[in-house]
């Protein structure tokens, strides 16, 4: 009797309370880097992993990776300041296949069959409207998780990553000590030439 | 004998080859974050490298790409085909526990004395119930798991002394002096390279056993090597600025942690 009794108070306050736990975290508040991060990380990987291979891959998780990721402030941190010589055309023209670079690289490590785990450390705060968020990925091809460091900003339509650094090496300095030299030889053309041929080539083959 | 002695030279001639490069070119690292770049993105600066000799480090990048595509990838192709990959990370695992020695001493010299108790611990656990190191089973002790692996290069960072130009090796690839007065240092230290430098004096134990302990290591770990390299590449509008960049500041972070 006490048993039944115990059971039915817990049920009474527990239901409710996961019920109310269930519909805040599928909301996803907007106000909460972390949890933008995490929904959006879980939808990538879902997409990625859903079992339909890697076929048309880049094309199927951009929309969610859009959603997640200000790759017009990616674009412009990796060009440094020439950004501010380039046209208007030439900007727009350099943010789409740098993002579609972008968008490329991603799909081509989310592979294998296995769904990499992922655990999420506390958000640390950069500025008032910036955070970082560490994580560390657990994939089946290493033996080793690795550090990656999401940065977001807080931007008018929500949190939106900005930087994301993979053991220490920040993906904006990297590309951004990569097209130094090109800008300063060639300008925005250069720019959007060896983004052309870039991307034209095929993705490398791989074991 | 020889051996020690021409490390020890290599290591104190790099050191101060360090020394005086450091002052013609103060590489600072500019630090890439939000405070550096104020509410202007276009603003990010581009980290400062030393790299004086950038013409020939190019010309061995070259011929290291040429030597992965033409005969690494191949070889690493076909070890990953006969050598599937659990058996690829337990090699690797024993190979890791072999090298405590260096992770132990390097977190001595380092002071950082937790940490080198966690290296005991690490090695006691994973030498006994993982089975002479193949298994490393500290991973699911608490405390045990994701310990930072300290190596002389880093030791040498901790110590203040600068990474000085940055040096591209032959077959082995990216490096830069301090990192490479470090590679001397550990090859000191480490297990396997003991027999050769006279340390130990095992009947049972010939060169051929260490070269052939040193050959398996480096194949064994070629599939991921490779595999890492082709993503970098496939990513990268320069790949020797990408690989520079993130050997430079992969370097940097770990000797923070």
């Amino acid at each position: 009797m006490r048993l039944d009794l115990f059971r039915s108070i817990l049920t009474s306050f527990l239901v409710p309370l996961i019920l109310g736990v269930a519909r805040t975290s599928s909301a996803a508040p907007v106000d909460d880097p972390a949890a933008m991060l995490r929904s959006s990380i879980d939808e990538i990987l879902s997409i990625a992993y859903s079992g339909h291979g890697n076929e048309n891959l880049p094309s199927r998780v951009r929309p969610s990776l859009e959603k997640c990721f200000a790759f017009d402030l990616v674009t412009r941190q990796a060009m440094g300041p020439g950004w501010r010589q380039f046209s208007a055309t030439e900007q727009k023209r350099i943010t789409d296949l740098f993002s579609e670079l972008l968008i490329r690289t991603y799909s081509a490590r989310v592979v294998g069959t296995e769904r990499p785990k992922i655990s999420y450390g506390a958000p640390v705060e950069l500025a008032s409207d910036r955070r970082e968020i560490p994580t560390r990925v657990i994939t089946s091809s290493s033996n080793d998780p690795i550090a990656v460091v999401y940065r977001l900003i807080r931007l008018p339509a929500g949190w939106r990553v900005y930087d994301v650094l993979i053991e220490g090496v920040s993906f904006v300095a990297n590309y951004r000590a990569q097209f130094d030299e090109i800008i300063q030889k060639g300008g925005a053309s250069a720019v959007i030439r060896t983004l052309e041929t870039k991307l034209a080539a095929p993705v490398d083959s791989r074991l | 004998m020889k051996h020690p002695i021409f490390s020890l030279l290599v290591l104190v001639l790099c050191l101060s080859g360090c020394a005086v490069s450091e002052k013609h070119s103060a590489a600072k690292p500019v630090q890439v974050g939000p405070s550096a770049m104020g509410e202007d993105f276009a603003n990010v600066p581009v980290q400062k490298v030393n790299d004086p000799l950038q013409r020939l480090n190019r010309t061995v990048f070259r011929f290291n790409d040429g030597l992965t595509t033409y005969a690494l990838r191949p070889i690493a192709y076909r070890y990953a085909i006969i050598v599937p990959r659990p058996v690829r990370t337990g090699i690797s695992n024993f190979f890791d526990n072999i090298q405590f020695p260096v992770r132990f001493a390097n977190s001595v010299l380092q002071g950082k004395l937790t940490r080198s108790a966690q290296e005991v611990g690490k090695f006691v656990f994973n030498s006994t119930f993982g089975v002479g190191g193949l298994i490393r089973v500290s991973d699911h002790v608490s405390g045990l798991a994701n310990v930072p692996a300290e190596d002389f290069g880093q030791t040498l960072g901790v110590w203040g002394f600068p990474p000085g130009p940055y040096i591209v090796i032959p077959v082995l690839g990216p490096s830069d002096c301090r990192d490479l007065a470090g590679f001397a240092g550990d090859f000191v230290i480490s297990p396997l390279n003991w027999y050769t430098l006279g340390i130990i004096h095992y009947e049972f134990i010939g060169n051929a056993v260490g070269i052939a302990l040193t050959g398996t290591r480096a194949v064994n770990a070629l599939p991921k090597s490779v595999e890492d390299y082709d993503q970098m590449k496939s990513a990268a509008v320069d790949p020797y600025i990408a690989v520079r960049d993130a050997y430079l500041s992969y370097r940097s972070a770990q000797i923070k942690k």
